[in-house]
């Protein structure tokens, strides 16, 4: 029953996060759309260089930027958020960079 | 106006001029005639002119030009309407992955040609929530084709800094095993001994895993992972744990759950310290081959650190990783039992812009097993054909115990493209 207790208490807290980060995820969505509108901004193109070069040759070499279609970057800037643990506005700012520079 | 609209008009202007003309010519007056005439004269200049110009366009090839012109812009105009739609629409699918063909011979042993690919998919719903997945098809020794589930996930971005990532995943602890083993992405043909099957660090798990990051300063940054799973099978043999396997179950026989995680500190983009751990309770559930149920709970623990540094065409990465189940005097295999492994990698690109590196690394597995427990001394020569593609040679030297394959030296040519 002790143990039983202990795993409870880890889910539990993981659970608040969750709970905490849905959230988040609200007030996130706002300024995700607050964003949109400003897509032009030319220092998405600059602050996205920088993230690039800083973060993707990380792990592997760099792949280029002409190496993937617009819509392909979506997807692997998404999967390459996750791995990598950058800010949405991060990931956001590294796809204009690669969608502007294929 | 184009040309030959032009000369049209011109010539119905002139026609009609002429007709309209003939029945009032009579009462008209002749200076009157005589203008008319000279319009009439002026007109069919012009007509000519136009004619001739039109003729000249035809020749030259000018028509057959805007004629292409304007085929090119409608195909344009569809080119920006569907890449508008890719950059738009709100799901995206993606198709890729990895495959590598390996020739391999083994010191005394007959050597073979090994193949395998993994597909990758990825689903993504409107930046909100991912699906990504890989298989591990490979052929195997008897010729069948063996498929594994290497991962499945949906991610669900809560927010800037968390997502969510529930289903199968690659173990958070260290960095080879979810950043660094893909065949495009390692720079020797083999895992570093421990971090492979039955190893000293864990594959992947089953459950819930949060994870993200955040920039720190000017140029830091710290990710962070933590995960809660199904945990190891401990597998026991001869009264002894025989191996733990942390390859992600989809079932708990022991019942209790296993947490870990991973907090990595970058105090500039190249540089990356990071430390892993996971603990639980784990109890041995399959002995000499049968499953087994009651043999009673035990701690397990496992830590990582690993250190990653990247310098002008120096790539250098370390890591460490122990994995221990405690011990437990009323179990089938009573004792404490330790896997620990680490390995030093240097990799250096020749020149500025050559396509060709040179790699090193030196692995030390110790494993409770003296058949499973090697040292070894990998060399390697790389070319790469593209970013994500490369043409391995490499060498490793093996001390393991006599006798055993682990003690065998082997030669691996590897071609590897990342897809
Ligand atoms: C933390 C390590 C890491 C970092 C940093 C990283 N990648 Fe990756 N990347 C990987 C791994 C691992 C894979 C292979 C995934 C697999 O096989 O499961 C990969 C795969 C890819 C692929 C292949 C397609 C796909 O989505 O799998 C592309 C393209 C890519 N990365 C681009 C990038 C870009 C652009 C960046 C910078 C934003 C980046 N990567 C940063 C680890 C990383």
């Amino acid at each position: 029953m002790r143990t039983k207790l202990f795993t409870l208490v880890p889910i539990a807290a993981i659970s608040a996060v969750l709970g905490l980060g849905m959230l988040a995820a609200q007030t996130t969505a706002a300024a995700e759309e607050a964003k949109a509108t400003t897509q032009s901004d030319p220092m998405q193109f600059v602050n996205g260089s920088k993230t690039w070069a800083n973060t993707c040759a990380r792990c592997h070499n760099m792949r280029d930027p002409k190496s993937l279609r617009d819509d392909q970057w979506r997807a692997a800037i998404a999967h390459m958020r996750v791995r990598a643990g950058l800010t949405a506005e991060e990931a956001k700012n590294v796809l204009v960079f690669l969608q502007q520079s294929n | 106006m184009n040309t030959t609209t032009r000369c049209r008009k011109y010539a119905w202007s002139a026609s009609a001029l002429a007709l309209l003309a003939m029945p009032a010519l009579a009462q008209m007056h002749p200076e009157r005639i005589a203008e008319l005439e000279e319009q009439l004269t002026a007109l069919t200049e012009q007509l000519g002119e136009l004619k001739a110009e039109l003729d000249e366009a035809k020749d030259n090839g000018s028509i057959e030009t805007i004629r292409k012109d304007v085929e090119a812009n409608k195909v344009a105009i569809r080119a920006t309407q569907s890449s508008t739609a890719f950059t738009e629409a709100t799901s995206v699918t993606h198709l890729s992955g990895y495959a590598s063909a390996d020739y391999v011979s083994v010191e005394d042993g007959p050597a073979a040609f090994v193949a395998n690919f993994n597909p990758m998919f990825h689903f993504l719903y409107d930046n909100k929530i991912l699906w990504e997945a890989e298989l591990e098809v490979e052929v195997e020794e008897n010729g069948d084709t063996n498929i594994g589930l290497e991962y499945t996930t949906v991610d669900w971005f809560l927010n800037d800094n968390l997502t969510l990532v529930a289903g199968k995943f690659l173990s958070p602890i260290g960095n080879f095993r979810q950043n660094l083993h893909p065949s495009w992405i390692n720079k020797l043909p083999s895992a570093p001994a421990g971090f492979g099957h039955d190893g000293a660090a864990p594959i992947s798990e089953v459950g819930l895993q949060i994870r993200g990051g955040n920039p720190v300063g000017n140029n830091g940054r710290i990710t962070y992972a933590a995960y809660v799973g199904n945990g190891p099978k401990i597998e026991g043999e001869d009264g002894e744990i025989h191996a733990v396997e942390a390859e992600g179950f989809a079932s708990d026989p022991d019942d209790e759950k296993v947490f870990g995680g991973r907090v990595a500190f970058l105090p500039m983009p190249n540089l990356e310290f990071a430390v892993s751990g996971a603990t639980g309770d784990v109890a041995v559930v399959e002995n000499d081959g049968a499953d087994l149920e009651g043999d009673p709970k035990r701690g397990y623990t496992v830590f990582g650190f690993d250190a990653n540094y990247r310098w002008s065409n120096l790539d250098l990465r370390g890591e460490f990783v122990s994995q221990e189940v405690d011990a437990a005097a009323l179990s089938v295999a009573p004792e404490n039992t330790k896997w620990e492994t680490w390995y030093a990698q240097a990799a250096y690109r020749f020149g500025g812009d050559s396509n060709w590196e040179g790699v090193v690394r030196y692995t030390d597995f110790k494993s409770p097993h003296a058949d499973d427990t090697q040292e070894q001394l990998a060399l390697g020569v790389n070319y790469l054909i593209a970013p994500s593609a490369m043409l391995k040679f490499g060498y490793e030297s093996n001390e393991g115990e006599p006798g055993e394959i682990t003690d065998a030296d082997r030669w691996i040519v590897q071609i590897a493209f990342g897809y």
